[in-house]
């Protein structure tokens, strides 16, 4: 166990579009997120949850305040690496199979092809996704798809596993089993799940819960908080 | 009411596709209607050019009984400049020179008018001594061996004989019409004009011939040389209509006493059908450059279709029904094509204007209407084909997986499967064969008759080669990319290193798209090679021609009868300018009966002063003739006729008669057939001989010279010209190949392409950087999101790079490479089938490599530009890419 956290969020802003135009996704979020930690964020749509999970990721930089990975490193080696990510949406790369699509990060990361493909392969396995192997994202469902998009995540081995409304696009069913593999993976791994969804149902099942309002961050549920309802930075 | 918000939102939000498929369509617009703005000036070329090589546009004959002065006054007020020519037959002249006498056969003796030569000043050159008094021409004088002052007996049927005193040598370059059979039929005309013809003045043919008027009217003819207006339409097909009709009219208004020898008219029908052909050939030169611009238009409309099958799908969700999906996409294909029609229209004005000097789409309003409603219409059709069909098809046929599918393990195209490429090739290959075999060509000029005919399907095998070959390289690029190994190991591993394997995966599921894309460069690059190389050829054999025509850059013509020896070259070879002179002696020579020019030349220094093309020549090539001919001096070059008539074989001996210059008595000289000449500079195009110059001044006691071919290096032909001109004198004529290249051949040979090869090559090369730049730029930006998830997965712009550039080399590349395969293939096809066009045909093709280095160049930095742009692009923003894809 590190005595780091794994991300520190100080006051982190995110502002889109100048002047009159100006967008304000997030307000100045203090929050960290320590190995193990599995979060759900939590909030209606626009509400700031994928802008805090994509500044998690290194994805954006933010506008204001200050973010840093002190257990996992500068931010331009996150990804491929310590931080995995799914994202809201298609995410498969069309003209890549099952297979290549979740080997892809981990040659980009320097992994061997074939020794990729193994890892890809067995990422499916666990899923239960080895007859999707060779289909290509078009043939797919989209529960298929974004159970597919999980097995790239996890088969890079992460410990920081961050996941934008996995359960966004499927029935209840299928997305809690999507929740499930989710945990079960992390705590296999000993990875910090870091989850955005709207669904009351999911971020019930994980131990810390941020509530997003108007880009602002408070905690509803935390068994190590002050208190329920605070703001996340208090 | 959704029309206008539909059309108002692709302004607003799509402005970078409407741009680009606008640009494709008004290239394409563009393209056509210069084609005809430079068919409109080639025409008006040809007419002006067809008028300047008549010097007398009608020989108007009076028949038996015709009053020869209400003859004259009625020719006079219905043309700008009439004058009388009279003609007389003679039973034969004879000189007595040097002691010997000559006496040829029959001959004309013509009356001139005092303003004659003025008048009609291209109708008669003069060679050697006085402008005016008793002229003799070219021949005869040669025939006769006199010279200025020298005295001549004419001969007359029914009086007796008198003599003049030649005061000058002449040479009638249209003597062929000039004594025409007024009113025969082309097949009726003489074979050849008189080989003894004589100029007298007006006054001295009156004096000498008018007492024959009464007792032999069957030994004289009236004439009257008349000029019309030259303010003509600019088409040589209204031209020709407008003179004919003239002429018609005038016989009308003689009333069976005159008949229309309608020279100006003769030409213009030539130019006419010149004209025609000129046609066609710029169109099937042209044509290629349309069609890609509207395979580009699709190509731009295609990599937007994701994005448009997305909306039409949203579309469908209100309530759009397939009616309305299909008037949306024709309101944008009417747009597209408006702006593509009006931009096209003007460009093509201004090129018009810039490289043509005429802002005309025709050469009268209606063609000009025709044209540019045409190109306007070809524009609408391309924007429509490009826009609103794969939107019918879409809307009418396509399912909700159809859809969805972005990449498609879908089975080749049916053309590929049925092998439509390998069709229309051997198709090309078929029309070839039929049209080239036994030596027939798309273009015959047969000799003596001023009209062409020409072949129109030849032009399949070109047209056939051109699409078959396209789809050929889409074949290979599908198969190739197919093949993932070599698409690892040999195109994304030096772009994407250990990624190779997941790059060439890629590219083999987009094989479709790729190949598609591959061809497109293939066909523009074959489309830029082929013109250049088809102009660049073109533009050296008309060179070729005026060479071949003139002999040299500058050639100086002897006097007949000079004895100028090959020293006089060393003064010329002193002059400023001249690089090298070589002289070229010309004798006539009897072959049997045949009379003959014998050119007697240095084997050793020819090719210093003129090129000699392997074409003049026939069973070797120009250089091992020209050494084999040196090395025996005895031998001998003659006509393929020669060969025939004479069943001549190699190493027979020939036994021609040449005139002995100290006896100048016709004495046997033996040479040796050794091979074939069919062309030569300042050789007449029908039979001549060559042989070695030592050996014929040997044999004739002679080494003076006919013609001294100077050669001017980079120095000005014209200036060079006229500095020799002021030192030889009238001794000499001077001429230049500059002039030489206005009167060369045909008209269509002397149209000048350089101004269509500009427009046509600047449109290649703005082709090939659409083909390349922007087809692939478009198509990267469709695939954003997959950047954009290549980026959030961890991608680093060097490993986006592999994907990209892997791409990027493989089309361009590949195209570039096919397309100069087949252009090359295209090229000699054109040059092959259009071998009428060029005289005397080329060796060989000329490839203007600094052209298609700039081609290639402009393609790949269309290219590096387009990749580096898209990989600097993906790396901005990949979160609101993701957003709002």
């Amino acid at each position: 166990m590190s005595y780091e956290p794994l991300v520190r969020c100080d006051g982190v802003a995110r502002t889109y579009g100048t002047g009159a135009n100006a967008v304000v996704a997030l307000h100045g979020a203090t929050c960290e997120i320590w190995a193990g930690d599995h979060t759900a964020i939590t909030g209606p749509s626009g509400s700031g949850k994928s802008t805090l999970l994509h500044l998690i990721a290194g994805l954006e930089t933010p506008t204001a305040g200050a973010i840093t990975w002190p257990a996992l490193g500068a931010r331009a080696a996150l990804r491929p690496g310590p931080v995995a990510l799914v994202l809201q949406g298609p995410s498969l790369l069309p003209p890549l199979d099952v297979t290549e699509n979740v080997a892809l990060p981990l040659v980009l990361g320097g992994v061997d092809g074939d020794d990729a493909n193994e890892r890809a392969l067995r990422a499916l396995e666990r899923f239960d996704l080895t007859d999707l192997a060779r289909k290509l994202p078009e043939e797919l469902s989209g529960g298929q798809a974004q159970r597919v998009a999980i097995a790239r995540a996890l088969a890079q081995e992460p410990r920081l596993l961050l996941a934008d409304e996995p359960t966004g696009q499927l029935d209840h069913a299928t997305g809690a089993a999507v929740v499930d593999v989710l945990l079960a993976a992390a705590i296999e791994l000993g990875a910090a799940l870091v989850v955005s969804t709207h669904d009351p149902d999911v971020a019930a099942r994980f131990d810390h819960v941020w509530l997003a309002t108007d880009g602002r961050i408070t905690v509803l549920l935390s068994p190590d908080a002050p208190s329920e309802g605070q703001p996340c930075s208090a | 009411m959704l029309g206008v918000t539909w059309i108002r939102g692709v302004i607003a939000r799509r402005t970078g596709r409407l741009v680009a498929t606008a640009t494709g369509v008004a290239i394409a617009v563009a393209l056509l209607a210069s084609i005809g703005t430079f068919l409109a000036g080639s025409k008006a070329t040809m007419t002006r050019r067809a008028v300047q090589n008549v010097p007398v546009d009608w020989q108007v004959e009076a028949q038996p009984g015709a009053d020869p002065a209400a003859f004259l006054q009625t020719v006079a007020t219905n043309t700008k400049v009439a004058l009388p020519v009279d003609f007389a037959k003679t039973t034969g002249l004879q000189a007595t020179t040097s002691g010997s006498t000559q006496t040829t056969g029959p001959g004309v003796i013509v009356g001139l008018p005092a303003n004659y030569r003025t008048t009609f000043p291209g109708m008669i050159r003069d060679l050697a001594g006085a402008r005016s008094g008793v002229l003799i021409a070219q021949q005869t004088a040669a025939n006769l061996h006199v010279a200025p002052g020298d005295t001549i007996t004419v001969g007359r049927a029914g009086a007796s004989a008198f003599d003049v005193r030649v005061t000058g040598v002449v040479d009638l370059p249209k003597a062929d019409s000039f004594f025409q059979k007024v009113g025969a039929p082309v097949g009726a005309q003489p074979q050849a004009p008189p080989d003894n013809v004589l100029f007298l003045p007006a006054a001295q043919w009156h004096e000498r011939f008018d007492t024959l008027a009464a007792s032999r009217p069957d030994q004289l003819t009236y004439q009257v040389h008349a000029r019309i207006t030259h303010a003509l339409p600019g088409d040589p097909a209204a031209a020709y209509t407008q003179v004919t009709g003239g002429a018609r009219n005038l016989e009308v208004k003689l009333a069976g006493t005159g008949l229309v020898g309608d020279n100006l008219g003769s030409t213009l029908g030539a130019a006419r059908g010149d004209a025609l052909y000129a046609q066609v050939l710029f169109l099937f030169l042209g044509l290629p450059g349309a069609v890609l611009a509207g395979l580009l238009t699709a190509a731009v409309a295609a990599s937007g279709a994701d994005r448009r099958r997305r909306e039409q799908a949203l579309l469908r969700t209100r309530g759009a029904t397939t009616t309305t999906l299909v008037r949306l996409a024709l309101l944008e294909a009417a747009l597209v094509g408006g702006i593509g029609a009006i931009v096209g229209l003007a460009t093509a004005a201004m090129v018009g204007a810039t490289a043509f000097t005429t802002a005309s789409f025709g050469a009268t309003t209606a063609t000009a209407v025709v044209w540019a409603g045409g190109a306007a219409i070809g524009g609408l059709v391309i924007a429509a084909w490009a826009i609103a069909v794969p939107a019918w098809r879409d809307a009418r046929f396509l399912t909700v997986a159809g859809a969805r599918r972005v990449v498609g393990r879908g089975r080749a195209p049916r053309w590929f499967r049925f092998g439509l490429d390998l069709a229309l090739l051997a198709g090309s290959g078929l029309v070839f064969w039929l049209s080239s075999r036994n030596g027939y060509h798309l273009v015959l000029a047969p000799e003596g008759t001023p009209s062409i005919s020409v072949s129109y399907w030849a032009l399949f095998g070109p047209a056939l080669l051109w699409v078959g070959a396209g789809l050929l390289a889409w074949r290979i690029a599908y198969l190739l990319l197919g093949a993932r190994r070599f698409l690892a190991l040999g195109v994304a591993r030096p772009f994407s290193g250990l990624l190779a394997n997941i790059v060439g995966a890629t590219m083999s599921r987009q094989r479709r798209l790729l190949a598609g894309a591959l061809a497109l460069v293939a066909l523009t690059t074959a489309f830029a090679a082929s013109t250049a190389v088809f102009n660049t050829t073109y533009k050296a054999q008309a060179e070729v021609d005026a060479r071949l025509s003139n002999g040299a850059n500058v050639t100086v013509t002897q006097a007949p009868g000079g004895t100028a020896g090959p020293a006089a070259g060393t003064k010329i070879a002193a002059i400023p300018g001249v690089t090298a002179v070589e002289p070229v002696q010309h004798r006539y020579a009897y072959v049997g009966a045949d009379l003959q020019d014998l050119f007697g030349v240095r084997t050793a220094t020819i090719a210093d002063a003129t090129k000699l093309q392997d074409a003049y020549f026939q069973g070797g090539t120009a250089r091992t003739l020209m050494h084999r001919l040196g090395q025996q001096s005895d031998a001998i070059l003659v006509s393929a006729e020669t060969v025939k008539d004479f069943q001549l074989r190699p190493g027979d001996t020939l036994r021609l008669r040449l005139q002995d210059a100290h006896t100048k008595q016709l004495k046997e000289v033996p040479f040796h057939y050794i091979g074939i000449a069919t062309e030569f500079p300042t050789a007449p195009r029908d039979s001549f001989m060559l042989a070695n110059a030592t050996y014929v001044a040997r044999a004739t006691g002679s080494n003076a010279v006919g013609a001294f071919l100077v050669d001017t290096g980079s120095a000005s032909p014209t200036a060079v010209a006229a500095r020799i001109r002021a030192q030889v004198g009238t001794a000499a004529t001077v001429t230049d190949i500059t002039s030489s290249r206005r009167v060369i051949g045909s008209s269509l040979t002397a149209v000048d392409l350089s101004g269509l090869t500009r427009v046509e090559l600047g449109f290649a090369v703005a082709l090939a950087a659409a083909a390349t730049g922007l087809v692939l730029a478009l198509g990267f930006a469709e695939r954003r999101r997959t950047f954009a998830i290549a980026i959030a997965l961890g991608a680093k712009p060097r490993q986006l790079g592999g994907f990209v550039w892997s791409e990027a080399a493989f089309v361009t590349v590949g195209g570039l490479v096919a397309g100069a395969f087949i252009g090359w293939a295209l090229a000699a096809m054109l040059v092959k089938v259009l071998t009428g066009v060029f005289d005397p045909p080329p060796a060989a093709l000329a490839v203007p490599w600094i052209y298609l280095a700039t081609v290639a160049g402009v393609a790949i930095a269309a290219v590096t530009m387009a990749t580096i742009t898209t990989i600097r692009r993906a790396q901005r923003a990949p979160v609101s890419v993701l957003r709002d894809l």
